[in-house]
């Protein structure tokens, strides 16, 4: 009898030990690019334009595809959990098809962030400048939590919604202090793509 | 099919993270000969670069080379007033840099 209480307690120890460990990796990663944006010397060089003006538009609409494949991303995740119905039968590609926009978004962001930490660090000027810098930091940290929580087996049911949730909420909050702050606040004359 | 081609995506995915923090090393900038040496190109290369270029080409702020800085202030005065209290997108650096400071930012602007 003591030993079929005292299983489920061993399980929900090892699981919350396995989700602090996933935690501690994810907040090293945000830990560590914080460092690497405060410690290197920004270049404020634009290493890359593409078909853009310059690289500041690039990142604006880079930012802002990610942030769209970032909403089909939670809508599938939404029908996978059921919480929508729509479609009514779920294909069997659903999961896959969740899987390629994630990491799609997530590629589109790597050109963007190479170039914020790279050329311009953390930084500080203002109230706008500071949050966007602590939330590149928290959404890469938040990332792997995410990635990890779908690797590692055992953790807390809520973990892997929460993770993604958060992951999504830290890139609206990226793109509402950098691509709709250009898109309404740049300078006159200066282009939008 | 399509689970094999997601697969690629995410291994593709790994591959570019892996190149991204290799490039955040190994792109190092050029030696330090080329590093600002006055203290108002300093000021200028710690606060106001990252909006207005490394040059001050111009980059989400506007172009402040080539003369454009006088021309947009012809009066030093108000350039001054312009970087202390801020105005619109330009951030107010009053409370971040001393008048001195500014004064010395300002004037290094106006011989871009």
């Amino acid at each position: 009898m003591a030993d079929t209480v005292a299983a489920p307690a061993r399980t929900a120890g090892a699981a919350t030990r396995r989700l602090v460990v996933v935690l501690l990796v994810g907040g090293a990663v945000a830990v560590a690019l914080g460092v690497y944006g405060k410690v290197h010397d920004p270049t404020h060089e634009q290493p890359y334009t593409w078909f853009f003006t310059s690289t500041i538009q690039l990142k604006v609409w880079f930012a802002t595809a990610a942030l769209a494949l970032a909403v089909v991303q939670v809508l599938l995740g939404m029908r996978l959990y059921d919480k929508i119905s729509f479609p009514r039968h779920a294909p069997s590609w659903l999961g896959d098809a969740h899987r390629l926009a994630g990491t799609l978004a997530f590629v589109i962001t790597l050109p963007v962030a190479y170039q914020c930490l790279w050329a311009l660090g953390f930084q500080s000027t203002d109230t706008r400048v500071l949050v966007h810098s602590l939330l590149g930091c928290f959404f890469y940290g938040i990332f792997t939590v995410k990635v990890l929580a779908v690797r590692v087996k055992g953790l807390p049911a809520p973990t892997l919604p929460f993770a993604g949730g958060l992951v999504f909420v830290a890139l609206v909050g990226i793109w509402l202090t950098s691509a709709l702050w250009f898109l309404t606040s740049r300078p006159a004359g200066l282009p939008v793509y | 099919m399509f689970r094999r081609l997601v697969n690629l995506v995410e291994i593709l995915a790994l591959v570019g993270v892996a190149v991204a923090v290799v490039l955040l090393f190994a792109n190092e900038p050029e030696s330090a000969s080329t590093a600002p040496t006055t203290p108002g190109a300093q000021i200028f290369a710690a606060s106001c670069a990252s909006c207005h270029g490394a040059d001050g080409g111009g980059g989400t702020g506007p172009k402040l080379a080539g003369g454009a800085a006088a021309k947009r202030f012809p009066a030093v005065d108000d350039q001054i007033r312009f970087v202390t209290d801020g105005s619109g997108a330009m951030p107010a650096f009053g409370g971040q840099l001393s008048p001195t400071q500014i004064r010395e930012v300002v004037e290094y602007t106006r011989t871009l």
